[in-house]
């Protein structure tokens, strides 16, 4: 099969499934990721090499559109509205998965620890979908789903800031081992990355709001936000900053930056839904089945540990904001979905620590699927308890 | 030549707290539904509702949050089989479906930088604001078409 037939089959079949997955009121990212694992190597064999070979790029472009959207977070508007208990909440749900993760791959599971740092911030991430899905299938309304909303929205962001600090270290970790200046440069590397990615953002923010005066149609305004975006996960790449968090405050400068921002990322989603349908459909397809087996037990205690860390973690926040005892005791149960966020960190990880990549990102597909398949069920449970729907 | 020239400055306006009821009366008669501008007290616009905003306040769920969602897959609901109460026209109130993400001109910008916007923005009218940002009027592409033919000498 040659790389286009490929496209055009991953595209149509892409679309098939997800039309199929949804009478079973399934999000249609479950769908494509279960589609690529399906046609993938390790099963059908029908994926071209032209398009297995160019995931790297379809995964940078991709990453990077999700993490200049999951910037909109920072806007004043939004920041001043969503309020101490979302705040709380969503940092505690992640610093909760992130530390437990690590905390138990490291001293149980005896991984060592720039290995246990990644897994414990990959699991940090939240997929809103299939939560949003759930809310809107049985029609729920309430104090507790407008939380579950709000939390859902913003902890991606945080998680990219998690992740950003633990690359860093693992990095300075897996390069330098333990010597005498290890801390120094542990701390300058994660400052240098993560500042670097930030003047990057902001100066192309800038960049991009001088040039829109000169934009006169809206294919003009596509061509613009996509080239920026696309200078900016190129320049990220070029100078070994983070694509994500280079990305993630590109479009927080914009927002704060432009009164009209909003635009801009209107204009992306006209394009954005093919790359994502590939993103996920070459994420499935990069499952090796092989080592599935073997990665049983790491695989389990990832599933259980990341739902124990952000239960715990957001009721805490519930506590500490004073929220109501159902959003304390429930919340948690509505942050177990987990997608584009946790594979995008995973493919990360993956590209910059090979030996250990496959097994982190074959851990992460595999745990996406069944966390998207009881996600949406534990919602409903979530919902249910704390009385925002009613069902019959 | 600028917006606060030839701009309409009589509009059609409601609160935040204006029932869906309310909204939907004061449109009734109208051909189109125009785009309507949301005020407070002092004339100040905080926002608009459009069309779009009718439909929404027939969806399950509406939040300025989901906008943030990344693929989030389109709700596909059928308007005719929406399973409603008809208390839904008092319960609903302007401010629940009114967009804070909108378009607003400012009363001294060039005709030419509104055609611009409305070509680049797929927009047909605007509401337009003083520099305090209250509600002064309203510019459409007719009152810009209606310049121009007057300036052609098309019309007097």
């Amino acid at each position: 099969m040659n790389t286009i037939l490929g496209l055009g089959f991953i595209l149509f079949a892409g679309l098939l499934s997800a039309k199929l997955i949804k009478k079973i009121k399934l999000p249609a990212v479950t769908a494509y990721l279960l589609l690529g694992i399906f046609i993938g190597p390790s099963l059908l064999k029908l994926v071209p090499e032209g398009i297995l070979g160019a995931s790297g790029l379809i995964s940078n472009i991709v990453l990077g559109i999700i993490a200049f959207g999951i910037g909109q977070n920072f806007s004043r508007y939004h920041l001043r509205r969503i309020g101490k208990t979302v705040v709380w909440i969503s940092v505690l749900e992640a610093c909760g998965a992130w530390i437990l993760v690590t905390l138990i791959f490291y001293l149980i599971l005896r991984q060592p620890f720039y290995l246990s740092l990644l897994f414990g911030a990959i699991a940090s991430a939240t997929a809103p979908a299939a939560t949003v899905m759930v809310i809107r299938e049985y029609r729920a309304k309430g104090n507790f789903t407008d939380t579950l909303l709000g939390v859902v929205a913003i902890d991606d962001a945080w998680c990219l800031i998690i992740f950003a600090i633990s690359l860093a270290i693992s990095q300075a970790i897996y390069a330098h081992n333990l010597e005498a200046f290890f801390l120094a440069k542990v701390f300058f590397s994660s400052l240098l990355s993560i500042s670097g990615a930030f003047i990057l953002g902001a100066f192309l923010a800038i960049v991009l709001s001088v040039f829109y005066r000169f934009v006169r149609t809206p294919t003009e305004l596509l061509i613009l936000t996509l080239g920026i975006v696309f200078l900016n996960i190129g320049i990220a790449i070029w100078l070994n900053l983070s694509v994500l968090l280079a990305n993630m405050f590109l479009g927080a400068a914009l927002v704060n930056l432009n009164r009209y921002s909003f635009k801009f990322f209107d204009s992306l989603k006209i394009i954005d839904s093919p790359l994502f349908l590939l993103f996920f459909v070459l994420a499935g397809a990069s499952l090796e089945i092989n080592i599935l087996g073997k990665l049983s037990i790491i695989g389990l205690s990832y599933l259980i540990f990341r739902v124990v860390g952000k239960v715990i973690g957001a009721s805490l926040g519930a506590k500490i904001s004073n929220a109501a005892t159902s959003v304390r005791k429930y919340l948690g149960f509505g942050l177990i979905p987990q997608a584009g966020v946790a594979l995008g960190c995973a493919l990360v990880a993956k590209s910059d620590f090979p030996q250990v990549g496959n097994m982190i990102f074959t851990t992460i597909v595999a745990t996406t699927v069944i966390y998207e398949l009881i996600g949406p069920l534990c919602t409903k449970y979530a919902l249910r308890k704390a009385g925002d729907i009613i069902i019959h | 030549m600028q917006v606060k020239e030839i701009m309409s400055k009589e509009v059609i306006f409601v609160k935040r707290s204006t029932k869906l009821r309310e909204l939907l009366e004061i449109f009734k008669d109208f051909h189109v539904f125009p785009l309507v501008p949301v005020l407070e007290e002092n004339k100040r616009l905080v926002g608009i509702v459009s069309f779009r905003n009718l439909i929404d306040s027939l969806q399950s769920y509406h939040s300025d949050a989901l906008k943030l969602v990344p693929f989030l897959d389109e709700e596909e609901q059928d308007i005719f089989k929406v399973d409603i109460t008809d208390d839904l026209g008092d319960l609903v109130t302007v401010e629940d479906i009114m967009e804070h993400e909108y378009i607003a001109i400012q009363e001294d910008t060039s005709l030419n930088e509104v055609y611009n916007l409305m070509k680049l923005h797929l927009k047909e009218e605007f509401p337009v604001v003083d520099r305090a940002g209250r509600l002064t009027g309203r510019i459409g592409i007719f009152d810009i078409l209606e310049a121009v033919f007057r300036q052609k000498g098309i019309i007097q």
